[in-house]
């Protein structure tokens, strides 16, 4: 059935078309330019990622190393659930952390039930929209971004991109080496809805609650530069 | 979905009679458009934006023979199944087939407008499968047995307190409060994570198909969409074969618009872009994913002079600020899609017979294309539409006798000035004493909900030309006290070649070139957004010819 389907929509669609070659369309979207896009808050392009993704309801630490990574999380993981436990992808990145310098117990997989905390390693930061990419695998079950009620982010300060445009053209080069991966995922904030009566609402279906660690050399007032940009 | 269109005018009748939903439409008429231009004006680069997303498009329509192929290839080379759907009951009965294949019992959905223009639930749900909305509004809507309001906010139209009934009633939860909307948010996520476990087919829509590459766009808040298409075995993506676009920096220019025109965010929550099935070295994701790819009248709207409308990315955001939308709310469209671009979409999709009444449910007051991200223009479609209503004969002959004659005084602007003038003067004579008509002959319609002002005497030509005369005399008075009188021809006046023009009508009358619509004109007004507010002259001859467009025929 959708074989005679498929000739007769592409008869259709070829008949409104005006049949021009590969070379002169290529051509023709080329000359079109390029999307502004949306300009930054700040001119250093951390305090620009921090203060957006306060913007977007996420929240922030900056730490300088890997050591400094691990005890930002067991100080959330303590604050929120006074524990030490956490799911995380299996990211080499992330298993070569070291956990043991601030009693992190983290189990590498897929989160389960009952388990609140999810970690990422994310491919990118993206500065123009506040927002993360992490490319779907085994490095990043994408039940550990949509089901944990708090989703953590770990991004290094080198992994910093200005906009959209710019992280496509690193996803493509990721997917140069080892094939386009299943899922690309953007994520710019927690879960929220506001299909009733308009009134938002966090963890939706998804995480209630999203923070981004910044690993690396960051200015030393940026993140009290993006807390004032973004009001919060 | 049954289709109600053809009533609309008693749908709207009724919708205005329940004051708490229209108090509540009321509020979101002011209060979205405050954060749209709010998240517009933060971006500062939006009629740029707009322009080269515009453009975009328009390419990408004018050669998507070219583009849809490569998307098609691409999405095969990733592993995907691609099929290909007429018409509504080809895409249900394949995407119904796929679920059969796997035997599938349970069906996670997210939301898709495509999907409700096909009645895809109503269809699995006649085969004995359990297909559950996961978006929040789709769900809510979908547990009270109603339709989507509006394209982006479905359930907008239910009072919490309704879907606090609602929940209790449906929740077989035992005793509980639901004080709280963060309560009712929570229930409805408890019970739907339960479904998205379950499920073995997930269906999601698209925002945009990228033809370069294979992958889909999907733009959501809540993440339901993403769990749909990660968590069950089976993914099937229904779209139309107009979201394609030619690169993936295309699609997130397109999303600058999107989320901005749409909930006045910067960037929504979640954007994901799937290719196809898991793959070899993945921990999870879906075993096969198919795209079902519509066109249900699409192509013939490519083929006809209504293209524009397929630029339509789904914002809503005309919906936001058009003022019977406000005043109706969604239903009272009696189908799919709602407001300015349901008025055009769905005689387009439907027909115009069944749904005459909507392109002239509008004020051509222009706000739908001012905001459009797509730049479509809104209101002229609308009215291309009115006339091919008249055109078929399908409005009342009263009344095509009625628009017959006004065109026909219409260009004859002498005997128009002059019976406007008559009209005028007398309605002052007759309603002078009490400033109003509670009754007027053949407008009844006005008067039946508020009186007729009545007029001050003279037509606004009889007072614009007054006013020219007495700014000439000005003129010549202070030119005669400066040096010798001398009679000199005003730019634009027409006098200097003698010819003879109504006053204060431009050189340019009635028509110029317009350079957002390709071989279209419209009123030379200066900087007009082209809203067609039914100007005499605006297409003499009838609005644009059916097809061939002549933009289209240029190319070839
Ligand atoms: S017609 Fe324009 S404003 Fe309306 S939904 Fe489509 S893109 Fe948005």
């Amino acid at each position: 059935m959708t074989d005679s389907s498929r000739s007769r929509v592409f008869a259709n669609v070829r008949q409104a078309c005006r049949g021009a070659g590969e070379d002169t369309i290529a051509q023709e979207l080329e000359a079109l330019g390029t999307a502004p896009t949306a300009d930054l808050p700040a001119a250093d392009i951390h305090t620009a990622f921090l203060a957006n993704v306060l913007k977007n309801q996420g929240s922030v630490d900056c730490v300088a190393n890997r050591s400094g990574a691990v005890k930002a999380l067991a100080d959330y993981l303590y604050r929120h659930f006074r524990s030490h436990r956490l799911v995380a992808g299996n990211d080499p990145h992330l298993a070569a952390m070291p956990w043991r310098e601030a009693g992190v117990l983290p189990r590498f997989g897929s989160v389960e039930p009952g388990e609140p905390v999810a970690l990422s390693y994310a491919l990118l930061g993206v500065a123009e929209i506040g927002g993360i990419v992490t490319l779907t695998g085994k490095a990043n079950p994408a039940a550990n971004n949509l089901l944990s009620e708090h989703h953590i982010v770990l991004v290094e300060s080198t992994r910093l991109v200005r906009d959209m445009e710019a992280a496509w053209e690193c996803i493509e080069r990721e997917s140069a080496k080892t094939g386009r991966s299943r899922g690309v995922n953007f994520i710019a904030g927690p879960s929220s809805t506001a299909d009733i009566e308009g009134k938002l609402v966090y963890g939706a279906h998804g995480p209630r609650n999203w923070h981004v660690i910044l690993m690396g050399d960051v200015p030393a007032n940026a993140l009290e530069e993006a807390h004032a940009l973004a009001g919060r | 979905m049954k289709q109600t269109s053809h009533t609309f005018l008693d749908n709207a009748h009724t919708a205005l009679q329940d004051r708490d939903k229209a108090a509540r439409r009321d509020f979101m008429a002011l209060f979205t458009p405050l954060i749209r231009n709010a998240a517009m004006d933060d971006f500062g680069h939006f009629e740029e934006l707009r322009q080269h997303v515009k453009e975009v498009r328009q390419h990408t329509l004018d050669n998507l023979d070219h583009y849809l192929t490569r998307f098609e290839r691409e999405a095969l080379h990733n592993g995907n199944h691609v099929h290909f759907a007429t018409d509504a009951d080809q895409l249900n009965s394949i995407v119904l087939d796929i679920c059969q294949q796997h035997s599938a019992r349970r069906i996670a959905k997210g939301k898709s407008m495509v999907t409700e223009e096909t009645g895809l639930n109503d269809y699995l749900k006649r085969a004995g499968l359990r297909v559950m909305e996961t978006d929040l509004g789709e769900y809510i809507i979908q547990q009270a047995g109603e339709t989507p309001s509006h394209i982006v906010g479905p359930a907008l139209h239910k009072s919490a307190a309704e879907i606090r009934e609602l929940f209790l009633a449906k929740h077989d939860l035992g005793e509980r409060e639901l004080a709280e909307t963060s309560d009712m948010v929570g229930e409805a996520r408890k019970v739907l994570r339960e479904h998205f476990l379950k499920a073995e087919v997930g269906v999601i829509g698209a925002n945009a198909l990228i033809a370069e590459n294979g992958y889909s766009m999907l733009v959501t808040n809540e993440g339901n969409g993403d769990l749909c298409a990660n968590l069950p075995n089976v993914l099937i993506v229904c779209t139309t074969i107009d979201r394609v676009v030619p690169r993936a920096r295309d699609a997130t220019a397109m999303l600058r618009l999107l989320v901005r025109s749409a909930t006045g965010q910067p960037q929504t929550c979640y954007t994901s872009f799937y290719s196809g099935p898991r793959r070899e070295q993945d921990s999870d994701g879906p075993l096969e994913t198919h795209f079902v790819l519509l066109d249900n009248r699409r192509t013939e709207i490519l083929a006809s002079d209504y293209r524009e409308m397929l630029q339509c990315i789904r914002c809503g955001a005309c919906l936001n600020h058009c003022p019977i939308y406000a005043a109706t709310g969604g239903h009272a469209y009696g189908w799919v899609y709602p407001g300015p671009m349901g008025s055009i979409l769905t005689p387009l999709l439907t027909s115009l017979e069944q749904s005459n009444a909507l392109p002239n449910a509008c004020t051509s007051c222009g706000r739908c294309a001012e905001v459009c991200p797509a730049d479509i223009p809104l209101p002229d479609l609308l009215r291309d539409l009115r006339h091919d209503e008249n055109r078929q004969k399908l409005s009342s002959s009263r009344w095509r006798l009625g628009m017959r004659l006004h065109a026909w005084l219409a260009r004859h602007p002498g005997l128009y000035h002059a019976c406007t003038g008559i009209g005028i003067a007398a309605l002052h004579l007759l309603g002078q004493r009490k400033g109003s008509f509670t009754q007027l002959p053949m407008a009844s319609g006005w008067t039946s909900e508020r009186d007729f002002p009545a007029p001050q005497g003279k037509t606004f030509m009889h007072q614009y030309a007054a006013l020219q005369r007495a700014d000439k005399a000005r003129e010549d008075k202070s030119a005669a006290v400066a040096k010798p009188p001398r009679r000199r021809a005003r730019p634009g006046s027409g006098k200097a070649s003698g010819e003879r023009q109504e006053p204060g009508l431009r050189a340019d009358w009635p028509l110029k070139p317009d350079p957002r619509r390709p071989g279209k004109t419209r009123p030379g007004t200066a900087g007009g957004k082209g809203t067609g507010k039914g100007k005499p002259g605006a297409h003499p001859g009838g609005p644009r010819g059916k097809k061939p467009r002549s933009r289209q025929s240029d190319d070839r």
